[in-house]
């Protein structure tokens, strides 16, 4: 900590360079003349000690000042523009590092794509090896593969690498790195769209994201939508959960999760949806995985749809033996029906509009769930709706402490969020539960991340974004992207949303670190050699500590 | 007698310089060739052997770190240019040493800090000392390659075609999903959301003409990542139609008029162009 401070930052003078005056220094001064005459090892002994509380105290100053310039986001998560009514948690008058790293590398300063809908993998075992994904093309070439961002220095610098098995650039993409087979800069397991006639599900992998070697396609097949990988490590034999909307399972149930209990050698698909539907589900199939073998999935079962909106259960489904048995995710049962899936939520109203409807973004299905690591009994699930009369999109956030089969039966305090989209929850270690989103407010885009440990009844909330929602225009859709990722690596919190890019410090609270060239004094990118960059959409990194 | 030692003195020159001038000619062609399949191309001098210029790019016998001296092709995103370091990992290292310039064709392979780049073939300058005549051969390739690259991608896209038509949207409208094929069609945020125009046609440049010169073309409006790069027709838009029978849309026959007729689609970008190159096609499709 000490060594992110200036050298004369220790010494008695600071307090004038500093401008801060306290009135504690004349004070602390006239100690210093006292000494005058001691022996040379009681003066050093006590100027040791006369530093170390003139630190103290400046440490104090800063905090307070901090504290003053840091004041709690005033847009809250209890509503558009209205300041949370929770109570902020003591933490929160620490100053909190925050690493926001922009992903686009330096290399690629002259690049103006939209790259939305990012998606972030940490490996288990060295969480300096991450992969993070978004709609970016392969920078060189039309018929070169789609490209990920690496890193192995723990998201402060990314590199390229084109090694999806997706020509150009993927349609869709997720992927999970956990680790049970020993690869240093593996396992890569990643479920990706290619859009070209028909829609092309590969479920692939890469033993080490740094090579070249493009990734090995383990299985595919067609007319599927939206996968969404999730992973728990085993020695030689990853146990992998793709969520899929397939429209290949009969009678509309089509909500699924391709199993694989070999590293992706072979894969298992299972319908989750156990009701008639509109003659399919949507979207999102979200799995969830607890360290002891639970997972949990969540998706929307679709009962009615007009094409503008869809009535929709939310239902939740577990399997406690990680998808081993013949029948799985078929633990949890519904009272109503007594069938396989718990419905958290009846027949809420989901608006569906493929076309700019939340400032440029597209709105219809966005969904997470999230089970504590270590206590697999707890369980979150968020989702949006249309929400009140007159909102346009709403999210909520439920919460079961009993592995499912009961959850509360309102939204928990402060999670009903107006105008939002692109929710992420995780759980740390120490049971803290994030939440991140991205909520229009004022005409522009807020990312907030917001950290609970007692179910969001006191939240820390941050913001990490803040910029205009108008521009860029939009380049196609998604335009921030059908979903963002967060998830928990010791004690952080670690993520990736897509924003705005103008390299302006006011748009960024925490602070942030371009990799591209970028001019924050004149506001202006460029692309290397100093011509001029029109804004876009860029993927962002961060890592937030995880609240006591 | 004049007349006949300058016959034989031009014989003779004939017959040194011919098999240089073929062997210029097969340079330009091979260059041509590597310039198309290439992204990036540049003139450089080797200043390492077996490294890498910036973290995140594997070390290999075969990476060297070559100094930029002049860029001949890049894809406008890539930040590259003279006196930047770049890694490139050769096809065969023992034509390198430290020191050594040569252009190098090169695709691109991983983008960080720096740029890497793998070697898909590389022209040593000759004597070390000037790379003017290296880089000035390889620059008159690019500009060859370049045109090639335009013609040729049309040449295969009126060889892949069906039918090519000069003609005009004379309507647009939302393509109604026939009940009996309606189970096929599901929603997801990657739905085409399918139109149909319907195309005038003027002249029929590849293919046979439809009946009363009429035909439908069914299109994605939707703006999703999916389909965004494909054509988007508009009530009396004009132009040259480079199409295939729907393969797609899940229902290839419509009626039209009063008759069943094939639909056809465009889905590339670039299967539709301005008719300000009716010349270049005409001439493409005569070859």
């Amino acid at each position: 900590m000490y060594a992110d401070f200036p050298a004369d930052y220790f010494s008695s003078e600071i307090c004038v360079p500093c401008g801060a005056q306290p009135a504690c220094w004349p004070a602390l001064l006239k100690i210093q003349r006292r000494l005058t005459g001691e022996t040379i090892a009681v003066k050093v002994f006590a100027a040791f000690w006369m530093r170390l509380l003139a630190f103290t105290l400046l440490v104090m100053n800063a905090e307070i000042f901090l504290i003053e310039r840091e004041s709690p986001p005033k847009t809250g998560i209890g509503g558009d523009g209205v300041q949370s009514a929770g109570t902020l948690s003591p933490v929160y008058a620490s100053p909190i590092q925050v690493k926001l790293v922009d992903l686009i590398p330096a290399s690629l300063s002259g690049e103006t794509n939209q790259d939305s809908e990012p998606f972030l993998a940490v490996q288990t075992a060295n969480p300096q090896v991450m992969v993070a994904s978004a709609f970016t093309p392969n920078p060189v070439s039309s018929s070169s593969n789609a490209p990920v961002y690496v890193s192995q220095d723990g998201g402060n610098s990314w590199v390229l690498n084109a090694i999806t098995p997706v020509q150009r650039m993927t349609c869709d993409i997720t992927h999970a790195m956990p680790t049970g087979e020993n690869h240093p800069r593996g396992d890569l397991h990643a479920g990706t769209l290619a859009c070209a006639a028909s829609i092309t599900l590969d479920e692939s992998e890469s033993n080490d994201v740094s090579s070249s070697s493009v990734m090995n396609v383990q299985s595919t097949r067609v007319n599927v939508d939206q996968p969404f990988v999730r992973a728990l490590g085993f020695s030689n034999a990853d146990h992998i959960y793709v969520g899929v909307n397939d429209f290949n399972q009969p009678n509309g149930r089509t909500a699924t999760i391709d199993v694989s209990l070999d590293g992706g050698a072979t894969y298992k698909s299972f319908s989750i949806e156990s009701r008639n539907t509109a003659g399919q589900d949507g979207p999102s199939v979200r799995p969830a995985v607890a360290a002891d073998n639970t997972v949990y999935a969540a998706f929307f079962g679709w009962r009615k749809f007009d094409g503008k909106t869809a009535t929709s259960d939310v239902v939740v489904v577990r399997d406690d033996v990680g998808g081993t048995g013949p029948n799985p995710f078929q633990s949890l049962r519904d009272p109503s029906d007594k069938l396989p899936g718990r419905l958290v939520v009846k027949r809420t109203s989901i608006p569906w509009s493929n076309s700019p409807t939340l400032g440029q973004e597209r709105i219809g299905s966005t969904l997470s769930i999230t089970v504590d690591p270590n206590h697999s009994s707890t369980v979150y699930v968020g989702w949006a709706d249309r929400g009140r009369k007159g909102d346009i999109y709403t999210l909520h956030v439920r919460r079961s402490t009993d592995r499912g089969l009961t959850w509360s039966k309102a939204d928990l305090p402060h999670t009903t969020i107006r105008n939002a989209t692109n929710i992420a929850l995780a759980v740390a270690n120490n049971g803290v539960v994030g939440l991140l989103y991205q909520q229009l407010s004022g005409g522009r885009w807020v990312t907030h991340i917001v950290q609970s440990h007692d179910g969001f009844v006191t939240v820390q909330d941050l913001i990490l974004a803040s910029a205009p929602a108008n521009t860029p225009v939009q380049q196609f859709l998604p335009y921030l992207g059908d979903y963002d990722y967060l998830l928990s690596v010791g004690n952080e919190f670690r993520g990736v949303f897509s924003a705005n890019n103008s390299p302006d410090l006011a748009n960024f609270p925490q602070g942030v670190t371009y990799q591209r060239a970028a001019n924050f004094s004149t506001k202006i990118l460029n692309d290397g050699s100093g011509n001029p960059v029109p804004v876009s959409i860029d993927p962002f990194y961060f890592s937030v500590p995880v609240i006591p | 007698m004049k007349i006949s030692s300058s016959f034989f003195a031009g014989i003779l020159w004939t017959a040194m310089l011919a098999p240089s001038i073929a062997a210029f000619a097969q340079t330009q062609n091979d260059q041509a060739a590597l310039a198309k399949q290439s992204s990036i191309v540049f003139s450089g001098t080797v200043s390492r052997l077996g490294a890498t210029s910036f973290a995140g790019v594997p070390q290999s016998p075969n990476t060297i770190v070559v100094r930029v001296d002049s860029v001949l092709k890049k894809p406008p995103a890539i930040s590259l240019k003279k006196g930047d370091n770049v890694t490139v990992e050769l096809k065969d290292r023992s034509a390198f040493q430290q020191g050594t310039q040569a252009t190098f064709y090169t695709e691109g392979w991983i983008f960080g800090s720096g740029v890497a780049v793998k070697e898909l073939g590389h022209e040593l300058n000759p004597g070390g000392g000037t790379l003017a005549s290296g880089a000035d051969a390889a620059e008159s390739a690019l500009v060859q390659a370049q045109k090639q690259i335009s013609d040729q991608d049309l040449q295969n896209r009126i060889a892949s075609s069906e039918l090519v038509v000069i003609g005009r949207v004379t309507d647009v409208h939302r393509w109604t999903i026939p009940k009996s094929a309606a189970s096929r069609y599901h929603t997801s945020e990657h739905s085409a959301d399918w139109h149909e125009a319907i195309l005038q046609i003027d002249s029929v440049l590849k293919g046979t003409k439809p009946k009363k010169s009429k035909m439908v073309v069914r299109f994605p409006l939707s703006r999703d990542v999916a389909w965004v790069n494909s054509p988007k027709f508009e009530k009396l838009q004009r132009g040259i139609f480079f199409l295939k029978k729907d393969q797609v849309s899940g229902d290839p026959r419509t009626s039209l008029g009063g008759y069943q007729v094939d639909v056809y689609t465009c889905l590339k970008p670039g299967d539709w162009l301005p008719l300000s190159d009716e010349a270049r096609v005409r001439s493409l499709l005569k070859n």
